[in-house]
């Protein structure tokens, strides 16, 4: 007030003439005018008005015309610049144009902001002149100068922020990608180059050890020789970052640059991972990491000071490589914490990217799974650094069901795949918690399936035969009854009390906890073995079932062997019997054991066989000795159920076989053969006009052929007659031969009349006997053509004489309640097909009697149908 | 054949407690006895259940394989046409050797059946043999239904009535109350 007081009006027109020249110099400063004389004027001006304590105004009034001039010469003109790119389309096109853009931009932003930080400081040190003069002491003179300039900092920040453009993040991106590339691609080169002087160096190293001194100058030239290269590269975007750094866009030029390199980086492990699965790629990955982004943003940090992670990070933070400190961190000796943190961060997401990706495709991954097992490792060591094995458990599973499970699938893939996925996630998880989880939907599926025995069966034991597309299954599962006869030692060795301390010590200190992922539901059992074969039968439930499956297939083949050669069947059965128990396997050993006796006994029949007695008989048939015979004695209490189909026999082969059973019982005194003469394989040999065609064929089949011999027109019934069995089931076998062109089927007269003829032999020439066609197969590729009872047609045996004792109490009893006949049943259903259902069985079994209206279910009780 | 005894072993202690308490304290000669009658009646049971004859079945009670009950139905073109009768069949435990004691439990207007449904039926009683079982006691007494022994009656006046057919038929229906399950 006493200031305004002594005001005189005279001092007041100076005052004001002064802030005019003030106001005037200001400005012209601004526009970037340099001439000393303005600049006089405008200290003098601002001493003058200083003093007469108008100092606040004066920084006011120059902010202000600063950030006026900022606003029309910087920043607008700056964001006129990128006016182009508002069409983002525009972006991606352009090829070259951005960074040019962005550089002319940044440069004439910069000389603004130069000039302005010139008058800044020129004010500054007017005022700093001023209160020197007046001796005030109260301000120091460097935080009056951080203070303004820090404010003029703000001003600038906050006028582009505000005007700032929506395009320009996503320009800033675009430019730090390109660059990124360029580098990525120079990089590359000389990655490769590294590696190959790596090598080098390492051999040198070993060559000569001694020479340390000249290895570091080695090592320091080509570092230099490195930056050198893309310094240039470097220095571009370090000068790129600084300016928008002092332009107050930190955070979003670090943002533009992080996305990028992370932009980068998924690009290159989609690029590097591929659909390929037979190599590994997380080295070359992290070598990329290392050569790429990690260079870059060791220099660009180094350029800019390291001065990116303002935060002190936490010490606990440790890189996987930074453990060995000795790994090579080009042209620094100690990484700075930021730097590690990038590392850290890069790497993460290198193997997020790579286990994202690998999970999507696990299940072709698996597919091919031999093959792919550097995949599989990759996928490992990802889910082991980020730990998020419930991500795959979850995407597999659904793409198993939507893939695998399918009526489409046949049943043998589902267990290839289903042997594939075990053997794949036991690499991954050895303590088998996932693969528990992903099982469960597949075993569930299969369980659904009627052939899923059988095939499993096949691919137990068809290792070495087998079409080509089971034949790989089958390979690796008997494989894997091989190795389980190795690891059985290995587990008898564990289970023995007598472990000496040094083993138990050993296996106290291989356990390892549960995978914090496991279900404590489902993991009781600590550290279970992953054992493939106790998978594919646990689909089944009970062993039981896959040995009966087995007999009969056995069964099967043995009776359709001409020779007694065994020996594949022994092994086969030797593996299963170390996997299932002697007792169990039982019976199949009886059933070799008969073949084994049978080649004997045979070898001792034709013994007896005095030679020359073959002249007896029709010219056409003598080729029918006993020789052609060879007979399998089967023990049939062991055996399968056989399947009793009548058949006539030529005369000629009925006697042979009597003759044969009468040389059996003087062997064997007490024992008498009793042949089943719809089993076994016959081999003949068919003699047209002009050429012959041999066949191996069931019996049945071979006894309507001959049929023919005498007489080549036969009508259905009569050949049926001859032949021994019904119509139909002639017609269903004739068929073979029609297929083979042998015959020909035709109707007579009366349409219910089918007849057969033997097509000539011209006729079958052109209907097509192939040369070729003499290795059939044998009866069994047909539905409904097997001789022996399969395991569906036993269970279906069983399930009628439950349906018969379930008939038999309601008839007695009136009603009962499921569990009553489910205790009924188990307590008087005991003998042969004893009684082993669950309840639920049983109660789908009874379900399955009530929709066939044999039964009705009235309030939980189960009564008779009347 | 192993496994068959086997499943025979592991039954028998179950079944022999809870069917004959009264038994428990017999010799292990006895016991071992207990055992083949529960075989043969097991095996009974099974081939009854196997030969699906119509009109007669058996069935044991739920805890007691020796006490069992039985159904008849009465033969076609007869006068018992359309009915059905329950039986209660008791083994012995010298089963075979003796023969089982069979009652009907429907009331049955016949000249052997009296009004307790005690049957005399001479294969129960002197002319029993073991080779006899279930289902041809079943099958015998459904063909007593049809072919009373008039000569020996225990219900004089259904044997007297035999003659009349027609009456016979609606004495039979008079005296006939179904089983209600």
């Amino acid at each position: 007030m006493a200031a305004l007081d002594s005001l005189t009006s005279d001092s007041i027109e100076e005052i004001l003439e002064s802030w005019n020249c003030f106001c005037f110099s200001t400005d012209a400063l601004l526009n970037g005018n340099v001439e000393v004389a303005v600049g006089d004027k405008f200290v003098s001006c601002v001493h003058f008005l200083c003093s007469h304590h108008l100092r606040s105004l004066v920084e006011d009034q120059f902010f202000q015309s600063l950030e006026v001039t900022f606003e029309t010469r910087g920043a607008s003109r700056f964001w006129h610049h990128f006016d182009a790119y508002v069409d983002g389309s525009l972006l991606t096109n352009e090829e070259s144009g951005l960074e040019e853009v962005l550089y002319k931009a940044l440069e004439e932003l910069s000389l603004v902001k130069q000039c302005q930080e010139r008058t800044l400081l020129m004010l500054v040190h007017s005022l700093q002149s001023c209160r020197n003069s007046m001796l005030d002491k109260k301000y120091s003179a460097d935080a009056e100068r951080v203070y303004l300039l820090s404010k003029y900092q703000l001003m600038v920040s906050s006028v582009l922020m505000a005007s700032l453009p929506r395009q320009f993040p996503a320009i800033l991106n675009q430019y730090f990608k390109r660059r990124l590339e360029e580098l990525s691609t120079l990089m590359d080169g000389s990655c490769q180059e590294e590696l190959h002087d790596k090598e080098n160096m390492d051999l040198d190293e070993k060559r000569k050890s001694f020479s340390g001194v000249g290895e570091m100058d080695i090592d320091e030239h080509y570092d230099r020789k490195k930056l050198s290269e893309n310094s240039l590269l470097v220095k571009n975007i370090g000068k790129v970052v600084q300016d928008l750094r002092s332009l107050g866009f930190t955070s979003m030029t670090e943002d533009a640059y992080a996305s990028a390199i992370f932009l980068l980086l998924k690009d290159k492990v989609q690029d590097l991972a591929g659909d390929d699965y037979r190599s590994s790629v997380l080295d070359s990955i992290k070598v990329w990491i290392q050569a790429v982004p990690f260079h870059f943003l060791h220099a660009l940090l180094t350029y800019l000071g390291d001065s990116v992670c303002p935060d002190s990070p936490s010490s606990g933070l440790k890189s996987p490589l930074a453990s060995h400190p000795s790994s090579f961190y080009p042209g620094v000796d100690t990484p700075s914490e930021g730097l590690i943190r990038w590392k850290l961060r890069l790497e993460y997401f290198a193997y997020e990217t790579l286990q994202d990706l690998r999970i999507a495709k696990l299940f072709d991954i698996i597919v091919d799974y031999p093959d792919s097992s550097p995949a599989i490792e990759d996928l490992k060591q990802c889910l082991d650094y980020t730990g998020q094995h419930s991500k795959l458990v979850d995407s597999f599973i659904s793409a198993l069901k939507y893939r695998l499970l399918t009526a489409g699938a046949s049943t043998n893939d589902i267990l290839h795949q289903y042997v594939s996925t075990i053997k794949a996630l036991k690499t991954i998880d050895p303590a088998g918690i996932f693969l528990e989880a992903v099982g469960e939907p597949i075993r569930d599926y299969l369980r659904g399936r009627k052939d899923t025995i059988k095939c499993i069966v096949t691919l137990l034991t068809d290792g070495s035969g087998g079409n080509a597309s089971s034949g790989a299954a089958g390979d690796s599962l008997l494989e894997e009854l091989n190795r389980d006869e190795e690891n059985q030692e290995n587990i008898n060795l564990d289970d023995d009390f007598n472990v000496d301390d040094k083993q138990s010590w050993l296996n106290a200190q291989r356990w390892e906890p549960d995978p914090v992922e496991a279900d404590p539901l489902k993991g009781s059992r600590n550290r279970r073995k992953v054992d493939v074969l106790g998978m594919v039968v646990g689909i089944i439930g009970s062993k039981d079932q896959l040995v009966n499956e087995y007999r009969v297939m056995l069964a099967e083949k043995l009776l359709n062997k001409s020779d007694y050669d065994i020996d594949s069947e022994i092994r086969t059965l030797e593996l299963l019997k170390i996997h299932f128990g002697e007792s169990s396997m039982q019976k199949c050993e009886i059933m070799l054991n008969d073949l084994i006796d049978s080649k004997r006994t045979n070898n001792n029949i034709k013994k007896t066989i005095p030679k020359p007695s073959l002249a007896e008989g029709e010219v056409e048939k003598s080729e029918f000795s006993l020789d052609a015979l060879a007979a399998t004695i089967i023990s049939s209490n062991f055996w399968p159920p056989i399947q009793d189909e009548p058949v006539n026999l030529p005369g000629s082969v009925d006697e042979l076989l009597s003759d044969y059973a009468k040389r059996f019982h003087e062997i064997k005194t007490p024992r008498k053969l009793l042949w089943k003469k719809n089993l076994g394989v016959v081999k003949l040999e068919l003699q047209f006009e002009e050429k012959a065609v041999q066949f191996s064929v069931s019996p049945i089949l071979a006894s309507i052929i001959m049929q023919f011999q005498d007489q080549t027109r036969w009508t259905a019934e009569d050949l049926a007659a001859a032949v021994g069995v019904p119509v139909d089931i002639l017609n269903r076998r004739i068929n073979f031969w029609i297929s083979k062109g042998i015959l020909s089927e035709s109707l007579g007269e009366d349409t219910n009349y089918h007849i057969f003829s033997l097509m000539e032999g011209a006729d079958s020439n052109r209907t097509g006997i192939h040369g070729g066609s003499n290795d059939e197969h044998l009866m069994g590729d047909e539905d409904g053509d097997r001789s022996l009872a399969s395991v569906e047609d036993q269970l279906h045996k069983e399930m009628t004489v439950y349906e018969k004792f379930i008939l038999g109490m309601l008839t007695n009893f009136g009603s009962m309640a499921l569990d009553r006949i489910h205790n009924t049943l188990k307590m008087f259903c005991v003998a042969d097909p004893q009684y082993d259902k669950s309840l639920q069985q049983l109660q789908s079994f009874l379900a399955g009697l009530v929709s066939e209206e044999k039964l009705e279910l009235r309030e939980g009780m189960y009564v008779l149908k009347k | 054949m192993s496994t068959i005894n086997g499943s025979y072993s592991d039954n028998t202690p179950s079944t022999t407690p809870a069917g004959l308490p009264a038994k428990q304290n017999v010799a292990p000669v006895k016991a071992v006895d207990t055992q083949s009658v529960l075989k043969r009646l097991q095996s009974e049971l099974m081939s009854l259940m196997m030969s699906g004859d119509p009109g007669i079945s058996a069935f044991p009670e739920e805890d007691n394989i020796f006490n069992w009950k039985g159904t008849i139905h009465g033969s076609n073109e007869t006068v018992f046409e359309g009915t059905e009768y329950k039986l209660a069949l008791s083994f012995p435990a010298d089963y075979p050797f003796k023969p089982p004691k069979v009652k009907f439990e429907t009331g049955c207007f016949h000249p052997n059946v009296d009004v307790f449904g005690n049957i005399c039926l001479d294969i129960l009683q002197d002319k029993w043999s073991s080779a006899y079982d279930v289902r041809t006691i079943l099958l015998s007494i459904q063909s007593l239904l049809g072919e009373p022994n008039t000569s020996s009656p225990l219900n004089t006046q259904a044997a007297a009535l035999w003659s009349n057919q027609e009456e016979y038929r609606k004495m039979v229906e008079k005296h006939y109350k179904p089983s209600t399950a």
